[in-house]
């Protein structure tokens, strides 16, 4: 085990934002943090780093504590913040050589080293331009570029995709799962978008209000819902009025409208297709669409908290 | 350290504009202000319409121009009242045998001088007059000169190296005046960095590397100490060899002065910083408290005519009044390093307690 917190907390002004959280993480592992806004994730990402101190509980680092000795962490931690912390005042090399500096990287491998994270992002032919010209994207990837430069043994990513091009979000990708597969680099990447934890992790924690809510590799996840279906119907009109009645049917745990349709999901087992049915024709309407998807970590997610990611 | 010390010289020279600007600041609002150059003494032209004109002139030019401030020219009649009219001048003198007649088209303090200066010459020459009555007037004058060359109560004014007292320069009192104020606003603005960093999260990044907190702050400040003695120490050396303004003869301790007070003012800076949460903040915040300083420190008035003892206290807080008085009695008094050690202590002191509060406010806001 490479990583591990015990009761972590963490309190602001009296409220627990990171409650009693235990997980761990083993060595050349790949574990996502899922978790909607405000759960609580970044708040974890800072106390494992030693950037702030919890309230209570522990981080290990193979074993032993780094709240009184946060230098064992730092000197392995690559660490790429939420928000980018560049100078963007500075070109993309200019900020990589600042960051190499401070990280003491020898000046005989840095220039090297520069060159070789820039052609991992994607940057070496822009590597002049100052950072406040570049987009959203590339920004990202520069914010990136700066946590690798002394070859970290364990990078921790928080929400490195937000707001930029697909483009620029699977160079993100790809570079994550090369550090992790090519180079063994133990990866925590935090995220509250689905397919990227999906695609890129093993094992999963699901966080919600502060908490862990649930964990596993994807299969373990999906298990939780065996005992549940999900439901996708069209309808030609849909109200309130019909969503409420069909949250009355008795099997039915959960209703919400999606970009696509109406999501149920139902116990397993019980054929609730006459009851949706006669529900929906009561009201006047009618289904145009019925089909019984296959779950996703989306659904877990669903059914342990009873909110949607993006809520 | 060097590489925040080195980053943050980049990142200057990314663009030096505002440094440009308040440097040539501190020159031009001294040009503007500071009439320093002291050959330029106002001419003022006298004329005659007495018959007696030859005489009348030849009696008193010499008078009026010995020690005097002024420079008397004779002039036509005509031409006289016609550089009046012009505005060319804003007084000429008009001379009678025992009176005189000031022609002026304003009411400018310079001129209220003059007529004081030409009003206390004729009062004395008519007295003069009087007691040699039908006797030697010139005979009297030299007597009553030599007189007071030992006359028996006599004040003694001495500089502090025992030379003769100078004039007091208002004119060298704004060049140090508002160069120093220019670089307080120098310094605060990169002091300002630290803030800026924090903002940004380039300093939570610096915190998980292997550099130290103490380094970190070192070479902010480093550097904001090096911006603000560059851009002092660049001005006077402008003012000394390129304008050839007269510095006093001790431009290694001007220097001195000039860093010990960019030493203070980063504190004082950093002190600023420990208050304010945002870098955006600090500009208004920063921007609007320095003008005052110089203000409450006397900095635009001759030396004495604050005497608010609140404000003096508030002017001691800074270290504005401190340096402005070590540069004065260097420049001006020749003062040793003796005269001024209070001074220095006292800016010392002032950067010491700052420094150490400023930092401490801002490690704490971060738990
Ligand atoms: N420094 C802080 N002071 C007070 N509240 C905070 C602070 N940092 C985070 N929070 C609160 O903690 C909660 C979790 O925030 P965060 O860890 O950023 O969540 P996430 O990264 O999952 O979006 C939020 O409600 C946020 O407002
Ligand atoms: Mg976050």
């Amino acid at each position: 085990m490479m990583i591990e917190t015990v009761k972590l907390t963490k309190s602001f002004k009296g409220k627990n934002v990171v409650d009693e959280i235990n997980f761990y993480i083993d060595e050349g592992e790949s574990v996502g943090l899922l978790g909607p806004n405000g759960a609580g994730k970044s708040t974890t990402i800072s106390v494992i780093s030693s950037l702030i101190k919890p309230s209570a509980g522990d981080v290990k680092l193979y074993g032993k504590s780094i709240i009184k000795n946060p230098a064992a962490i730092r000197k392995i931690l690559g660490i790429v913040p939420q928000e980018i912390a560049l100078y963007e005042e500075l070109s993309a090399y200019e900020n990589l050589k600042f960051f190499g500096e401070i990280y003491k990287v020898k000046r005989s491998v840095l220039e090297e080293r520069i060159q070789e994270i820039l052609d991992m992002v994607g940057l070496r032919e822009r590597q002049k331009e100052l950072v406040k010209t570049f987009s959203g994207g590339m920004k990202r990837r520069v914010n990136i570029g700066a946590a690798l430069l002394h070859r970290p043994k364990i990078i921790i990513l928080d929400e490195p995709t937000v707001g930029i091009d697909p483009q620029s979000r699977n160079h993100i990708l790809e570079t994550v799962q090369k550090l992790n597969k090519e180079n063994g680099t133990t990866i925590l990447y935090t995220s509250h978008y689905m397919e990227e934890v999906e695609q890129l992790c093993k094992r999963v924690y699901i966080m919600d209000h502060g908490k862990i809510v649930a964990s596993g590799s994807k299969t373990e996840l999906l298990n939780i819902l065996s005992s549940e279906d999900t439901i996708k119907i069209h309808l030609n009109e849909t109200s309130d009025d019909i969503l409420k009645k069909i949250q009355q049917i008795e099997s039915v745990r959960h209703v919400d409208e999606t970009d696509d349709g109406i999501r149920i999901i139902s116990k397993k087992g019980n054929n609730i297709l006459s009851s949706l049915i006669h529900t929906v024709e009561s009201q006047g309407a009618e289904i145009t669409n019925y089909q019984i998807e296959t779950p996703s970590l989306e659904d877990v997610f669903l059914h342990l908290t009873g909110r949607t990611l993006r809520d | 350290m060097f590489a925040v010390f080195k980053t943050q010289i980049r990142k200057e020279l990314r663009s030096p504009w505002a440094l440009i600007l308040l440097l040539v600041g501190s020159i031009v609002l001294t040009l503007i202000f500071a009439n320093i150059d002291q050959d330029t003494s106002t001419t003022v032209p006298i004329f005659s319409t007495e018959e007696k004109k030859e005489e009348v002139l030849n009696k008193w030019e010499p008078l009026l121009n010995k020690n005097s401030n002024f420079n008397f020219v004779v002039e036509e009649d005509t031409a006289a009242r016609k550089l009046v009219e012009e505005g060319e001048h804003t007084a000429v003198l008009q001379l009678f045998e025992h009176d005189y007649r000031l022609i002026t088209n304003s009411s400018m303090p310079a001129v209220q001088m003059l007529e004081d200066y030409v009003h206390m010459l004729f009062t004395t020459e008519a007295q003069l007059q009087a007691a040699a009555g039908n006797n030697n007037v010139a005979a009297l004058r030299a007597e009553v000169e030599s007189y007071l060359q030992e006359a028996p109560l006599q004040i003694q004014t001495e500089a502090l190296d025992g030379g003769e007292v100078p004039d007091y320069n208002m004119g060298l009192q704004l060049l140090f005046g508002f160069t120093l104020f220019m670089a307080m606003f120098t310094i605060g603005f990169q002091v300002n960095a630290v803030s800026a960093d924090r903002a940004n999260g380039v300093w939570d990044r610096m915190i998980l590397s292997p550099i130290s907190k103490t380094a970190m702050y070192t070479g902010h400040l480093c550097y904001s100490f090096f911006i603000g003695f560059l851009q002092v120490g660049l001005v006077f050396l402008i003012f000394r060899y390129i304008l050839h303004y007269d510095l006093g003869g001790h431009l290694g301790m001007i220097l001195f002065v000039a860093a010990i007070f960019s030493l203070s003012m980063v504190s004082v800076a950093m002190l600023f910083t420990g208050f304010i949460k945002t870098p955006e903040q600090f500009q208004v915040i920063y921007s609007s408290v320095i003008p005052i300083i110089p203000v409450i420190s006397g900095v635009y008035m001759p030396p004495g005519t604050l005497s608010n003892p609140i404000l003096l206290f508030i002017a001691d807080l800074f270290p504005l009044q401190h340096a402005m008085n070590s540069l004065m009695d260097i420049a001006l008094y020749g003062a040793g390093w003796d005269d001024i050690a209070l001074q220095i202590a006292f800016m010392l002191l002032i950067g010491v307690i700052c420094m150490g509060v400023g930092i401490n406010l801002i490690e704490r806001r971060n738990n």
